[in-house]
């Protein structure tokens, strides 16, 4: 318990110093720290509309979140979220478009689209993956490029709203994901992913199978003595982040934009991989950090308007606090001197 | 016949030479680092903040060289946070890496805006770009053939002849064993002696100078400007060919040279109408195909061991079995 106390007081003070040296960068660019902490606050909580823009913002980042906790507990780095939410956003707003369907069916089969969409774009980088130990971190990374230029290839060129810009025709209302409340677009997208953290954290905790998996990655040597097929478990692991990521694409497309349009969710998965990392790969940590994510990303809307600051303040204290977290600061011992196995847990 | 000499000519050889160089600093910068035993994907937010702050640099002092100067500075901070992070903290590297590549985006883009109010890209502001260098006596001696060697940017030939230099580094100098051994067997350097966390920061920060560098090449090099994530993955595609060269020079040298053409064939075709978007892909496709189709070396030796006693039975029978090498069942 005391390792637990001291790792809990050493993320604080972690945090405590990402903050600092945001505020010391603020400082830098000519703005007040309070100043600019006010607005975020303010931009992210401060009437019924910035709290449901925030839990708006928040609902692709912790699904794309919960794809990173899947590969994370894994042992795999996803980090190519980015471009399965690109390929699933697209999938889906397709099957809107051009699929008429009854309602209900509609929606469903779009949100399978987005799903498969997602997996297919990991399945290359995955096999690799298992069968050769191909490094998933470059060759995700390297896929995100080229899913961002394919999709805006069949935006532009194949499948552009006549008399539009860079966007698809809009979808059809039947495909629409339910709006929650009148003042807002904030839609049942946020139930899927507050369901889906529960569903893999339950999977995780009381299943064999999540009990394998969270084997692989933390000790994968010991798992594969123990009889687990360990190739084939990281690329079904892989492959189930992928459609998670995918499914965040999908919700967004869906529920929020209703067509798919050029650069429709800039960072969003970045930054669910970063909240499923401070999150520590817990799903259930991660809606919180996801919810502080996007109270952030919010709130930084508002600070483009109102003070000096860029919005791309948030994502310097993003990394800020990832950098600190990583650092371990009050872990006695930090592993022997010569280079072990580093994880991905801090 | 016509259209492939208007794809295939000197001006494309020079276009290849041209485009090789920023991913080839970068990617000889990350081969210390690969060689000390490291996994740097934070190569891409080095080169990022040498860019910007190169054009920082230049506007300030009027000098594109001191301008190169705090490029390099700027990486060299990156490069040396990297190396606290991962070699005094044990930090996972990974984490680490990403971490300080969306700081480099974040803060570069909130720098831009607080210091030249704009969003975007930093253009014209008297930006003071590198100087191309004349070799005398080019032209007499190759004709046509001279701007294959002559009247690039410094930076060009600065990449190109860091490569025989990296490989005397690693073949001649203490340092360079002491990299090689921190590397690959971190016991023994311990054994002999020698100090792992010393010899990691020197890599790392080796490593954040080339990258600087290279940085400094993209935005005062051929073009004189800074936009937004400017770097756009040349980063990663550094760290894929560092991952299937193992950070020997003469194979990054190969792998660059691969992108290189890639990058300069792609921009060519751009100019025949094929859609830019697809166009714009090819180098990533180009490192993908690279990093999967190589990586079936890497694969575990008893595979690979199996297959080759595999081939040579089927050897004495038939014609070797060429066609099954990169997908064995």
């Amino acid at each position: 318990m005391s390792d637990r106390l001291r790792a809990f007081y050493g993320q604080i003070i972690a945090l405590a110093i990402a903050l600092a040296l945001g505020a010391l960068i603020i400082v830098l660019i000519d703005e007040s720290p309070i100043n600019v902490f006010m607005t975020l606050v303010r931009g992210a909580f401060g009437d019924q509309s910035k709290i449901a823009g925030t839990l708006l913002q928040t609902t692709p980042i912790l699904i794309c979140g919960i794809a990173a906790c899947i590969g994370l507990r894994g042992g795999m780095f996803n980090v190519g979220i980015e471009g399965q939410l690109f390929l699933g956003g697209f999938a889906a707003a397709w099957v809107g478009f051009a699929l008429p369907l009854p309602a209900g069916l509609h929606v469903v089969v779009g949100m399978v689209a987005a799903v498969l969409a997602g997996a297919a774009w990991v399945a290359i980088p995955a096999y690799f993956r298992a069968r050769y130990n191909t490094n998933e971190v470059v060759s995700t990374i390297l896929s995100n490029y080229v899913a961002v230029l394919l999709t805006s290839y069949f935006t532009i060129f194949l499948f552009k709203r006549p008399g539009g810009w860079s966007e698809t025709p809009p979808i059809l209302p039947t495909a629409y994901l339910p709006e929650l409340f009148s003042f807002s677009r904030l839609n049942w997208g946020l139930v899927i992913g507050l369901a889906l953290a529960l569903f893999v954290a339950w999977f995780f905790r009381q299943t064999a199978k999540g009990y394998s998996i969270s084997m692989v990655g933390s000790a994968p040597k010991f798992a594969e003595y123990g009889g687990i097929d360990v190739k084939r478990q990281g690329f079904l692991v892989l492959l189930a982040s992928g459609a998670v990521g995918g499914l965040a694409g999908g919700v967004e497309t869906l529920g929020v934009h209703h067509r798919f349009m050029e650069g429709f969710a800039p960072g969003f998965g970045f930054d669910g991989l970063i909240a499923a990392l401070l999150a520590n790969g817990s799903p259930i940590v991660t809606i919180f950090t996801a919810l502080f994510f996007g109270a952030l990303r919010n709130g930084s809307l508002l600070l483009e308007t109102d003070t000096s600051a860029s919005r791309e303040i948030i994502t310097v204290i993003q990394a800020l606090i990832i950098l600190s977290v990583s650092a371990q600061v009050l872990m006695k011992r930090r592993g022997d001197s010569t280079a072990g196995e580093r994880r991905w847990k801090f | 016949m016509e259209v492939l000499d208007k794809l295939l000519n000197v001006a494309l050889l020079v276009a290849t030479l041209r485009t090789t160089a920023p991913i080839l600093l970068v990617a000889l910068g990350g081969s210390f680092t690969t060689k000390a035993g490291i996994f740097n994907i934070g190569l891409e937010g080095q080169m990022l903040v040498g860019a910007f702050f190169a054009v920082l640099g230049s506007i300030w002092s009027g000098s594109a060289l001191i301008g190169v100067a705090c490029g390099i500075a700027a990486a060299l901070v990156f490069a040396l946070a990297f190396a606290v992070l991962v070699v005094s903290f044990r930090a996972n590297e990974v984490v680490v890496g990403l971490a300080l590549n969306i700081l480099a985006g974040g803060m570069t883009i909130s720098l831009m805006k607080a210091i030249f109010g704009t969003r975007g890209s930093i253009v014209g502001q008297k930006i003071v770009g590198l100087p191309k260098v004349q070799i005398p006596g080019a032209r007499d001696l190759l004709g046509s053939w001279a701007p294959l060697i002559s009247g690039y940017t410094p930076m060009v030939y600065v990449a190109f002849i860091a490569v025989p230099l990296l490989v005397l580094f690693y073949k001649r100098t203490r340092l360079g064993l002491y990299i090689r051994v921190v590397g690959e067997k971190p016991e023994a350097a311990e054994a002999l002696g020698i100090s792992i966390t010393r010899v990691r920061y020197t890599a790392s920060l080796l490593c954040g100078l080339l990258a600087g560098l290279a940085g400094a090449h993209l935005s005062l090099g051929y073009i004189t400007m800074f936009t937004e994530n400017m770097s756009s993955g040349r980063g990663f595609m550094a760290v894929a060919i560092l991952i299937f060269s193992a950070g020997d020079p003469l194979k990054v040298l190969a792998g660059c040279l691969l992108f290189g053409f890639a990058d300069a064939f792609s921009l060519r075709l751009q100019t025949f109408g094929f859609p830019s978007y697809l166009i714009l892909a090819v180098p990533y496709l180009v490192a993908l195909v690279a990093l999967f189709a190589l990586s079936y070396r890497s694969r575990p030796r008893i595979i690979r061991e199996t297959l080759e006693s595999m081939k040579k039975m089927l050897s004495v029978e038939t014609k070797p079995a060429e066609t099954g090498s990169n997908h064995p069942r």
